[in-house]
């Protein structure tokens, strides 16, 4: 048994855990629920050694352990998978998941014929057998690399493996290997700590899940039996409104795609009223994310034509969309999104078009009132980005792209990695945007998130809309069927 | 805490360090470190160097560098020798052509680094090289022999200071006001920051890059055509190993190499400090080859504090 005894962690200005008590038992499936800035990964950082603990131990078996690294932690059979990349793009998967501990030939160099023969037999095993040993870790796709780094954390034996949020970049059907994989190490006595924040997944996977909320211990529960609505409750420490489907759709035409074709996408054709939601579907690589890019000038387009209140535009670059009142949030907001070492207010400013001089006041006047509409949680304006929670950050990408006043915005993924609390805000901020007769091209993996947000979802398959469903007609299981091409 | 977070902006901590320094020399050399002749030749000494640096700054800002400043310097000191000594030209044209000359190179090096994606460290480097070579096909052995206009623009003195200072006074006044305060130049930050996030936030950072590679070349032929003009002659050697000598001081003053971070007064103080230790070991008769063993020192130990204070500030 793993057990965390009264663990208190201050950060300056913030108590980011408070006397946390929790137990992990071999072959439990164990959730950890919160929203962002809840204490989760702080408490796993402390777990692993990352972090010392200002107060409190862990014992293992009932002895007491210091966890200094995270060296030490792999001693005591302790592996995490991170929600940030560990891997090195130029090297092989056999070369990423053992990055140490390679085996030798007898002049004590990397015996790379059993390197890969023994990193098979463990894709083998994962029934990882999309991945060869050999491919170059740059060669994947972001949900491949993730299943790398879970392999990576499997190939070093764990009897105790924490998962932060493993699913976040991942495809359905990998969803269900990485489930089955979780069972299976169950069977063996594995105990798995499972950080996440889709109830779904914590209701199918998990045995026990324990809440925190603002660095405080709210309860562990059982998973089967309890509701999800008290789960989310706990996390949020109020009663979320489930919102309801509203419609700004309004009759005029913002903007329209004709027969677009790129690089990823073909003869691609919709229409976006204004005060229109229109969803796109589809799975990661199905075109969405060019298409998304192209209509905003990041990347070329071949054919077709983008008409923008009747006019045909023919955007070089992203600067143009601007200009024309486009707005675009990425899918990966640390990446594409931020200016994680600068200022929040230096954040908010940076898409404004505009010459001339640069009004620090104004800008941190500006800010202020974003920070206040959006209630973006910081101390003030100045600080860095960096330090913000997932959720705050992206708010912080929205109140950039609301200071610009666009009429359009395409927005890519609005809440991955976002709490539920977070999630409510920003979908109320994106039905605040529509009553005022904008309109929002939204890009999701989250089926209950378009099914509730959107007055259309067009369902991309391989580059091209399978079709366009009306919101009352739209399900899950449709929209899933043609997503993968049915 | 907060005194540690006061540290981390480093014009406060060099200024400080500045200060200090000058107090204890005063203390132990005072009549040969507090004078005015002494300070009107230390500004003298970090005049040119610290023209390039302003370059090199809005350059490291955005995450950059350029490497061929140096040869730059030779290269239109050079020309404009030539054009005056060999072809009898007019010193403003001569002027006027080894400036044109040195934006040339700039176009060059930005184009190839932005448009055509070659990696800053390799294109500057290879361009040192070629105008290296260029500077010695124009200087040869040196050119001296320069007409008064051309030697006044280097040598005359308003208010017991060197004109070289004065251009830089000027310079570094301008580029901090245009750094801090035009949001042109403050996308330079953005840049810095995440070139990925700056381009879908609509900047266009192909070009950015290209103007900023100029700037970086044109304020190295300014120092080129005032060096010489000082000097009373072109030298193909002119510049040598000024490249990393700004670039220490440009990272002394607060810039990162992986850029986002910087104040165009900052490249200044690390050039007046980098001098400031130069003239207290000629004063204090130590040996010049302590000089760069120092200057090495004192690199580690201002970037190792600030990640050290940065530690401190994130426990």
């Amino acid at each position: 048994m793993l057990q965390l005894k009264n663990i208190s962690k201050s950060f300056p200005g913030v108590k980011a855990l408070h006397d946390i008590s929790l137990e992990f038992k071999p072959g439990e499936v164990h959730a950890l629920c919160g929203e962002n800035g809840a204490g989760k990964t702080t408490l796993m950082n402390i777990l692993v050694g990352n972090i010392q603990p200002d107060e409190g131990s862990i014992f293992l078996s009932n002895k007491k352990i210091g966890v200094e690294n995270i060296q030490v932690a792999q001693g005591f059979g302790i592996s995490i998978v991170y929600q940030e990349r560990s891997l090195v793009d130029s090297l092989t998967v056999a070369e990423n998941i053992y990055p140490v501990n390679q085996p030798l030939n007898r002049f004590g160099l990397i015996n790379y014929r059993q390197l890969y023969k023994q990193t098979q037999a463990l894709l083998d095993e994962l029934q990882l057998t999309h991945l060869s040993p050999v491919t170059k870790v740059e060669d994947l796709s972001s949900s491949q690399k993730q299943m790398v780094e879970i392999a990576k954390a499997l190939a070093q034996d764990p009897s105790w493996l924490i998962l932060d949020e493993p699913t976040a970049s991942i495809t359905n059907k990998e969803t269900e290997i990485l489930f089955s994989i979780i069972r299976k190490l169950k069977a063996k006595g594995v105990a798995v700590i499972y950080i996440s924040h889709r109830m779904a997944e914590i209701k199918t996977i998990a045995d026990i899940v324990s809440i925190l909320k603002d660095g405080i211990f709210q309860g562990s529960y059982d998973a089967a039996s309890t509701p999800v609505d008290i789960i989310i409750a706990k996390m949020v420490g109020r009663d979320l409104q489930q919102a309801a489907y509203i419609s700004h759709k309004q009759k005029e035409v913002a903007l329209e795609v004709k027969n677009l074709s790129g690089k990823g996408f073909s003869d691609i054709s919709f229409v976006l009223h204004k005060g229109e939601i229109l969803g796109i579907a589809g799975l990661q690589g199905s075109g969405r994310t060019e298409l998304a890019l192209a209509i905003f000038g990041d990347i070329p387009f071949q054919n077709g034509k983008i008409i923008e209140d009747g006019i045909s535009i023919h955007p070089k670059h992203p600067a143009d969309c601007i200009n024309l009142g486009m707005a675009y949030i990425p899918e990966d907001r640390k990446a594409q999104g931020l200016f994680m070492e600068q200022a929040i207010s230096d954040n908010i400013i940076a898409a404004h078009p505009g010459k001339g001089l640069y009004n620090r006041r104004e800008s941190h006047a500006v800010s202020e009132s974003y920070r206040v509409k959006l209630s973006i949680r910081a101390t003030h304006v100045q600080q860095k980005v960096q330090k913000l929670s997932g959720g705050n950050q992206q708010k912080v990408v929205l109140a950039k792209w609301l200071h610009t006043e666009a009429d359009i915005f395409i927005i890519n993924e609005p809440t991955h990695g976002v709490d539920v609390g977070a999630k409510a805000e920003i979908y109320s901020e994106l039905r605040k945007l529509t009553a005022e007769g904008k309109s929002i091209l939204l890009i999701s993996s989250e089926l209950p998130e378009l099914l509730l947000l959107s007055d259309r979802i067009a369902v991309m398959y391989k580059g091209n809309i399978q079709g366009i469903i009306e919101h009352d007609n739209a399900n899950e299981e449709n929209i899933t069927a043609m997503a993968s091409g049915m | 805490m907060q005194l540690s977070k006061y540290l981390r902006e480093r014009v406060v901590s060099l200024s400080a360090a500045i200060l200090l320094l000058c107090i204890i020399m005063t203390i132990v050399y005072p009549s040969q470190f507090a004078t005015v002749e002494n300070f009107s030749q230390v500004l003298l000494n970090l005049s040119i160097d610290t023209i390039v640096a302003v370059g090199m700054m809005v350059l490291m800002i955005a995450g950059m560098f350029d490497l061929s400043v140096g040869s730059v310097v030779a290269f239109a000191g050079g020309l404009a020798g030539y054009l005056m000594y060999y072809h009898d030209v007019n010193f403003l044209l001569a002027i006027m052509a080894a400036i044109a000359g040195s934006l040339l190179i700039g176009l060059a090096n930005g184009l190839l680094i932005a448009k055509a994606g070659i990696n800053p460290m390799i294109q500057t480097l290879a361009m040192m090289g070629i105008v290296r070579g260029l500077a010695l096909m124009l200087s040869g052995a040196g050119i001296q022999n320069f007409p008064y206009e051309f030697i006044y623009i280097g040598q005359s003195k308003l208010l017991g200071l060197q004109a070289p200072v004065w251009y830089m006074i000027v310079i570094v006044g301008l580029f901090s006001f245009l750094a801090a305060k035009t949001k042109f130049f403050r996308r330079y930050y953005f840049i810095g920051g995440n070139e990925r996030a700056s381009k879908l936030s609509g900047i266009r950072v192909e070009k950015m890059k290209i103007y900023a590679f100029i700037l970086s070349a044109l304020l190295a032929g300014i120092a080129g055509i005032l060096l010489s003009s000082r000097l009373g002659a072109a030298l193909s050697t002119s510049g040598r190993g000024m490249e990393l000598r700004v670039i220490t001081a440009v990272i002394l003053g607060g810039a990162s190499l992986s850029g986002g971070y910087g104040k165009i007064v900052g490249a200044f103080l690390g050039a007046l400090f980098m001098a400031l230790i130069n003239n207290m070991l000629i004063i204090g008769r130590v040996s010049g080859y302590w000089q760069e063993i120092i200057l090495g020192i004192i690199l580690i130990v201002a970037v190792g504090l600030d990640q050290w204070l940065l530690r401190r500030i994130e426990k």
